[in-house]
Formats: structure tokens, C-alpha cells, sequence
């Protein structure tokens, strides 16, 4: 359980890091090239810590299903709806509906217990901790903009 | 409207990304799975990347090297994804994915890291991760 969490917490913080570094990218390249190298670093990355930890046995793959190839569209369905989202209503407002409805997406999965997960039965502290996660959410991703405006104002000033 | 619609869907594909790559992940392995799906996004990104006539690419060499590599941590990101979703389930991993998230960016702005316009701590955005860090609790409690 700790170690999950521990992993959760700096997963979410190098992606942080990579929107960051993705984001100076994107201010020179369009949005598919953008997503092309980085999906392609990201490839070559997993293929180098794949063969240093197994190996040639990284190829031995046994349980393989058809639907595991078409699994990589699942990124591109993200970053047509995203950037499509980010167009039409700026990046704050999308954004938070996008956080919100992977927090809730999540939330319907674990209670339903879909795709072979555990189901997690859902508890008056499941609805609670929801709201006040769904709620930090939105109190972030809602006041960021008009300070930004604001200190850059100051800056050109 | 569509715009609302379109940022729906974007969590949905964000949120069936971790649950189908800790499915895959438990019957051909980890690795194994990171590479796979960062190899099949990436061709099928390519062959759009050249269908809408993208060029853009050219100008890659404006940007700072570091920058480019962004990409590159895929690896932990999906490695860490995959593990706490066995561990933890899809909401507490993607909620503490996010509050993560949230909180280094708070701290980039205000420190100025990465070239960033350095800014005041936001009181409010901090205000934000202290409520999403009691949800947690709540929800784990």
C-alpha cells in the first residue's frame, strides 16, 4: 500500500515534469509531431529499461490478446480530445473537466470492478473524500488563471 | 458544448489508459506492456502526424534539448501507473496522480523552475491541494 502510494505521488509529479517540458515543445511544434516524439521516446525509454531488468526475455511474451495491440489509440483518443477541449474552452476550464471526469470514470470502475479490477464497494467516505478531492480540484484549476493575467500585467508594467 | 463533451472523453481515454495498461500489464508483464503501447501510440500518432501534414517538426531544433526529452519518462510514469493500480485501484491511484501533479506545478510557478514566470504562492491553488490531500485521507481512512 505505501509503496503504491509513493509510487502514485512521483509518477504524478514526472508527469507534472513532462507537461512542463512537453508544453515548451508545443510553443515551437505542432500538436501530433509533439505527441509523435514523445510517444516515441517514450517507446525507446521502455524498450532500454525492459532489456537492462529482463533482458532478451522482454520478446519471451506469453498471454497475449489481440485488443493489446490496439491499446496504444487509447493515448491518441486522449490528446485529440484533450487538445479539441483546450481549443474550445482554454486550458483552465478544460482541464478541470478533465480531471474531474477521470476522477469520476475512475470512481465508476473501481465500484463496478470492470476489466477484471477488484471491486471496491462504494461508502458515504468514498463520496466525501470524492467531493473534497473533486472540490481541490476545481478551487486550482479555476483561481490559477486570473493571477496569472494579473502578474503579467505587472511584469509588462 | 462540444468543447465540454470533448474535455468528458479526454478523462475517460485518460482514465481507460490506466486501467487497460494494468490489465495488459498483469498477463505479458510490465515492461513488456509499456513498451508495447508506447509503440503502437507511437505509429499510429505518426501515420496522423503525416496525414494532417504536420511539418512542424522542422522546428524541433528550436527547442531546448531538455525539453525534447520530456517524452523519456513514460517509462517510470507508466511503471509507477501500472503498480499502484494493482495496489491501490484506478480512483486512489489517479487521485494521487493528480494531486502530485498539481502540487509540483504550484511549486514550478512559484519557484520559476524551467524558465517558468515566477510568481506568488497562489493561496488559493495551495488551499485546493490541501482539500484534494484530505480527500485522500477521507477516502482511504
Amino acid at each position: 500500500m505505501a509503496l503504491g502510494m509513493m509510487l502514485a505521488v512521483m509518477g504524478g509529479m514526472l508527469v507534472c515534469v513532462q507537461n512542463t517540458f512537453n508544453a515548451k515543445v508545443k510553443e515551437q511544434v505542432g500538436a501530433w509531431a509533439t505527441t509523435t516524439l514523445v510517444l516515441a521516446l517514450g517507446f525507446l525509454a521502455s524498450l532500454l529499461v525492459g532489456l537492462i531488468s529482463e533482458g532478451m526475455g522482454l520478446f519471451a511474451v506469453t498471454g497475449m490478446e489481440t485488443w493489446y495491440w490496439f491499446s496504444g489509440i487509447i493515448g491518441v483518443g486522449v490528446v485529440m480530445s484533450v487538445t479539441q477541449g483546450v481549443q474550445q474552452l482554454g486550458p483552465s476550464h478544460a482541464i478541470s473537466i478533465v480531471m474531474v471526469s477521470q476522477i469520476l470514470f475512475a470512481l465508476l470502475w473501481d465500484t463496478l470492478g470492470w476489466f477484471g479490477l477488484e471491486a471496491i464497494p462504494f461508502t458515504w467516505k468514498t463520496a466525501l473524500g470524492i467531493v473534497l478531492i473533486v472540490g481541490g480540484v476545481l478551487l486550482f484549476q479555476l483561481s490559477g488563471k486570473k493571477e496569472t493575467v494579473h502578474q503579467k500585467e505587472k511584469q509588462a508594467v | 458544448m462540444r468543447g465540454v463533451l470533448f474535455a468528458i472523453s479526454g478523462g475517460f481515454f485518460l482514465t481507460l489508459q490506466s486501467v487497460a495498461n494494468a490489465r495488459i500489464s498483469s498477463s505479458i508483464g510490465t515492461w513488456q506492456a509499456a513498451t508495447l503501447t508506447q509503440l503502437t501510440g507511437f505509429l499510429v500518432a505518426l501515420v496522423i502526424m503525416l496525414l494532417v501534414r504536420d511539418r512542424s517538426y522542422v522546428h524541433m531544433r528550436r527547442v531546448e534539448p531538455l525539453y525534447l526529452s520530456g517524452g523519456a519518462f513514460a517509462a517510470f510514469i507508466l511503471f509507477s501507473n501500472m503498480t499502484a493500480v494493482h495496489e491501490l485501484g484506478v480512483t486512489l491511484t489517479i487521485s494521487l496522480f493528480l494531486i502530485a501533479q498539481l502540487a509540483l506545478a504550484l511549486v514550478i510557478d512559484w519557484r520559476g523552475w524551467f524558465g517558468m514566470l515566477r510568481r506568488d504562492l497562489n493561496r488559493t491553488q495551495l488551499l485546493g491541494v490541501i482539500m484534494m490531500i484530505v480527500g485522500i485521507l477521507v477516502l482511504k481512512g
